[in-house]
């Protein structure tokens, strides 16, 4: 009996491998070390005691280009506390380079760091679909948030539930995020291949 | 042949749709048709408002649709785009004119080269239509707009902002359009059809009766075609789903012709309505022609589990208390009417009665037997004593009420939750109990003789042993009643369970008496021994009868047992029986001898009795799965009891029955046998989809005892009725079930979850399901 149960357990393990574990809504977040735009590295491990957004991002998509244009992304990093909360971009388009995201930074001029992932490692192992695709990840290292940014796909509502400040608002406060999972629109990331 | 036909048409239609397209984009005017998504310049996507009619009569139907032609290698996007992408939008403005839902013909699926992300939608050339309908009042020209917004992707993506208009004269008769009406046929043939149109049928089966937050399920899809012919096997990608809410991914793999391996996995934020299997499903292949089929089935509901996701930073997780606060009822709350809505002097009233009602259940029946026997004969022979007897056996009962009363208080005050009949959850217990019945049917038997000096074997009946022997019987019998529950006993216990010492005792005490009165009415009322039948010789035949009636009684306890300990208990508990009839029929022995003899005999008596005991009454829990024959395997339809699966079948809109029991509790074994099992009843609870679920307080669970308390009861049974409509109020059914009370209280509780739903959140029920 005992061998049977081994078995199962083994083979399970077989099965398991190929399958990708995606950064799931309950689950620690996968850790990453990954060099900025300037060179410096970044690991989550660091960022441990804080609230870490992360961003998928590709200036080259539309939906990203709309987003910055109405800065979105900074606007909401400026609600929350900067002692608290960590706001990180990452940016697994296969063909960009660090200078590259150096000029967008500097045109668009927000403050965080753009972490260059041209292998798709990383976002491979976010599960990162598109751009924008937010997570959230609290002070403890679980993932509390993975979706949207908002709920307004065409960019045309008038008001827009901003899904990322509500999971870190609640997240900060200690309550349960409301929808913590949603479905992220965009470009497809434009993995290497 | 319907497949060569459409094979035929599919050929005729590709030849022929490219020409009646160029046509038909020739005669639209300029202001239907539009390009964009411009890449470096070049458009990628150009889009066409077609109509299906030259001429439109009022109050007729027609078509009206979108084509949307693209570049080689660019798609635009299914209403479920997939891992990325943006549904295709059409917005239509047409005054005077109503135009249906957006009829989505089947999707191709687009994956990138390392199959990390799929999406769904068209390449080439699509329509996108809807069914359209003119007003009556319609005069002139029927003006027809479509706003567009598309992303249109290659590698990159481009969203696409597009508006078209055209208008169509309105006639005195609708003219088809011969031009565009085989692109309109063409499209709505690639749109799946609901299964129920196409006289197909479809199934789904998930291998698991709950879905898990954030957990991958399985399940088996199975498509039966219309009138037994086969099912055509499918092509890669034949199903795409639908965004279904609380499902994170779904997909399907043919495992032959006509059903389909179902794998998916949830989201983590568990939905409060049970989703539905969404998407649409095409059967054939492209040489033989496709049939696409929309297929939209329920699924399972959410189990509600702990979730996963902790409150605080610091891992502080919500408790399942928590999160069934909405649903579970405040146990303060709901143990207080039991508390308040009786007085002392109700619950010794209920005591008292219960313990009359006690006689006439199954556990205590044997005693009774055997005591009638016993009043038979002082009635004729010593009619004076009889009054002495009746109060030794009353006293008999009410010492071991006390001894009971002052075990549950020592237990109660060492902090551990105990209930009627707790002393039956540990198995050295039931082994006392059934050697003491074995004992006693062998000296029914006449193996040895109680209340007999070994010196006065003349018959001289000793008085203090007789009336000893009274006692001893009133013992057996609140030893052999514990395990049984009587109405009103429940709740006597219950309240008393719930009160100080004082209570509990004098509960106790007038239960004692309730269950004495049989006897005391004998000696009470004038004249009422006298009609008992004559003493004589089937007396003797009689009372060896009665000596079968325990060891029955003994087999139950076996029975127990096994429960308990498993077959390893149980061969030992009979090994140890039978070195209980072994030390009996020394004993016996013994009382013929005399001298040294009797004393060596009566030593080795002890000897075995002691030595046995201590080899074979070490009793080992079970593991659960050892435990076959539980009480929850009693009932077929049964679901083991949890907080957690009440809740999210409550959530899901059923109703809830749940059967606390336990092995040993004779009356509950009665229900499950007499009225739970019963046709009738399972009808019902199928009827109205009621979620059954089983308690098993066999061994100690502090969870039902808890849950006991909190209805005001001490002791399983235990039967509550809930409502999705009042999840809040849970209805309590009496000890005693009747096939017409179970089926009422399910009909209550489904009416209730109706009424709530035409009343919204309110809770509108409550007086028509009370608390009784």
């Amino acid at each position: 009996m005992k061998q049977v149960f081994a078995a199962l357990a083994l083979g399970s393990v077989f099965v398991g491998l190929p399958a990708l574990a995606d950064a799931e809504v309950g689950k620690p977040a996968p850790a990453f070390t990954l060099k900025d735009e300037t060179g410096k590295e970044h690991s989550l491990s660091q960022y441990k005691g804080k609230v870490v957004v992360l961003e998928w991002t590709n200036p080259e998509c539309p939906f990203v280009k709309r987003h910055y244009e109405a800065d979105t992304m900074a606007n909401t990093l400026k609600g929350f506390d900067a002692k608290k909360v960590v706001w990180l971009a990452v940016d697994s388009t296969g063909h960009n380079t660090p200078d590259k995201s150096a000029a967008w930074k500097k045109t668009e001029g927000f403050p965080y760091a753009v972490l260059q992932d041209a292998s798709g490692a990383t976002g491979k192992a976010y599960g990162a679909k598109t751009t924008p695709h937010m997570y959230v990840i609290d002070a403890e290292g679980v993932v509390r948030y993975a979706g949207a940014i908002d709920d307004d796909p065409r960019g045309k509502n008038d008001k827009k539930v901003n899904h990322v400040q509500t999971a870190v608002d609640a997240v900060l406060n200690g309550k349960p995020v409301p929808a913590s999972t949603t479905t992220p629109y965009g470009c497809s990331v434009k993995y290497k291949s | 042949m319907r497949q060569r036909v459409s094979k035929r048409l599919a050929l005729v239609g590709g030849i022929g749709m490219w020409w009646l397209a160029a046509v038909a984009h020739a005669a639209l005017p300029p202001s239907a048709v539009a390009s964009g998504a411009p890449d470096e310049g070049d458009p990628r996507v150009e889009a066409s408002l077609l109509v299906d009619a030259t001429e439109v009569k009022p109050g007729d139907t027609f078509r009206v649709g979108v084509r949307f032609r693209l570049d080689p290698g660019w798609h635009i996007y299914w209403k479920n785009p997939g891992d990325s992408g943006l549904e295709t939008d059409v917005a239509w403005d047409t005054p005077g004119t109503t135009v249906g839902p957006l009829q989505w013909p089947f999707p191709n699926t687009f994956r990138t080269p390392d199959g990390f992300i799929v999406t769904h939608g068209y390449d080439g050339e699509v329509l996108l239509f809807g069914q359209a309908k003119a007003s009556e009042q319609l005069t002139g020209s029927l003006n027809l707009s479509a706003g567009i917004n598309a992303l249109v992707c290659e590698v990159h993506c481009i969203p696409a902002d597009l508006m078209l208009t055209r208008s169509i004269p309105v006639g005195p008769k609708t003219l088809a359009d011969s031009e565009t009406t085989p692109l309109f046929d063409t499209a709505r043939s690639q749109v799946p059809r609901p299964v129920a149109d196409t006289g197909h049928s479809v199934a789904l089966e998930l291998d698991a009766k709950q879905l898990s937050p954030g957990q991958e399920f399985t399940g088996t899809v199975t498509v039966k075609s219309a009138g037994g012919a086969g099912v055509p096997t499918a092509e890669k990608d034949f199903f795409v789903a639908e965004r279904i809410p609380g499902v994170a991914k779904v997909s399907l793999t043919q495992t032959a012709p006509g059903r389909y391996a179902l794998k998916g996995k949830t989201e983590p934020d568990a939905p409060t309505e049970t989703p539905r299997f969404k998407g649409v499903l095409r059967l054939g292949t492209s040489a033989a022609g496709y049939q696409p089929l929309e297929v939209d089935l329920p699924m399972a509901p959410f189990a509600v589990v702990q979730a996963a996701v902790p409150v605080a930073p610091v891992a502080k997780a919500p408790s399942i208390k928590d999160s069934l606060s909405a649903v579970k009822p405040v146990a303060g709350a709901s143990a207080a009417p039991a508390e308040s809505s009786m007085g002392l002097g109700m619950a010794l009233l209920f005591a008292f009665l219960g313990g009359a009602l006690l006689n006439l259940m199954p556990c205590v029946f044997p005693v009774l037997a055997l005591k009638a026997y016993g009043f038979t004969r002082m009635v004729r022979q010593e009619q004076g004593r009889v009054g002495a007897h009746a109060a030794a056996y009353a006293g008999g009962i009410v010492a071991s009420m006390l001894v009971l009363a002052g075990a549950v208080l020592a237990v109660r005050a060492g902090g551990a939750g105990v209930g009627w009949g707790f002393q039956f959850q540990e198995p050295l217990f039931v082994a006392a109990v059934c050697a003491v019945l074995v004992a006693f049917a062998l000296n029914l038997f006449g193996v040895f003789n109680v209340g007999l000096d070994g010196t006065a074997l003349a018959g001289k009946v000793d008085q203090s042993h007789g009336l000893m022997h009274s006692a001893g019987e009133g013992v057996l019998a609140v030893v052999l009643a514990t395990p049984c529950s009587a109405p009103l006993l429940g709740t006597a216990v219950g309240f008393a369970f719930a009160a100080g010492p004082f209570t509990v005792l004098a509960v106790f005490i007038a239960l004692g008496l309730g269950l004495a009165l049989p006897f005391c009415l004998l000696v009470l009322v004038p004249g009422l021994a006298q009609r008992l039948p004559k003493p004589g010789a089937w007396m003797e035949r009689f009372k060896q009868v009665l000596g079968f009636a325990l060891l029955g009684t003994a087999v139950w306890l076996v029975s127990v047992m096994g429960g308990l300990a498993g077959v390893e208990g149980m061969t030992r508990l009979l090994a140890f029986l039978v070195a209980v009839s072994l030390a009996t029929w020394v004993y016996g022995q013994s009382q013929l001898q005399e001298g040294g003899r009797k004393w060596a005999a009566l030593g080795v008596a002890v000897v075995v009795l002691l030595g046995s005991g201590v080899a074979a009454l070490r009793f080992e829990d079970t593991a659960p799965e050892a435990r076959a024959a539980s009480a929850s395997s009693t009932m077929a339809l049964a679901a083991p009891w949890s907080e957690e699966a009440v809740a999210s079948a409550l959530a899901a809109g059923q109703s809830v029955f749940i059967d606390f029991t336990a092995d040993w509790c004779l009356t509950c074994k009665f229900n499950e046998r007499t009225v739970l099992s019963r046709d009738e009843v399972r009808a019902a609870f199928v009827e109205h989809q009621v979620a059954f679920f089983v308690g098993d307080w066999t061994r100690r669970d502090a969870r039902i005892t808890a849950k006991l308390a909190e209805h005001g009861r001490a002791g399983v049974p235990m039967y509550l009725m809930l409502s999705p409509g009042a999840p809040d109020k849970p209805e309590l059914l009496s000890e005693l079930l009747t096939v017409d009370s179970v089926v009422d209280s399910v009909k209550r509780a489904s009416e209730c979850s109706k009424s709530r739903r035409q009343d919204g959140a309110k809770v509108v029920c409550a007086a028509g399901f009370p608390r009784p």
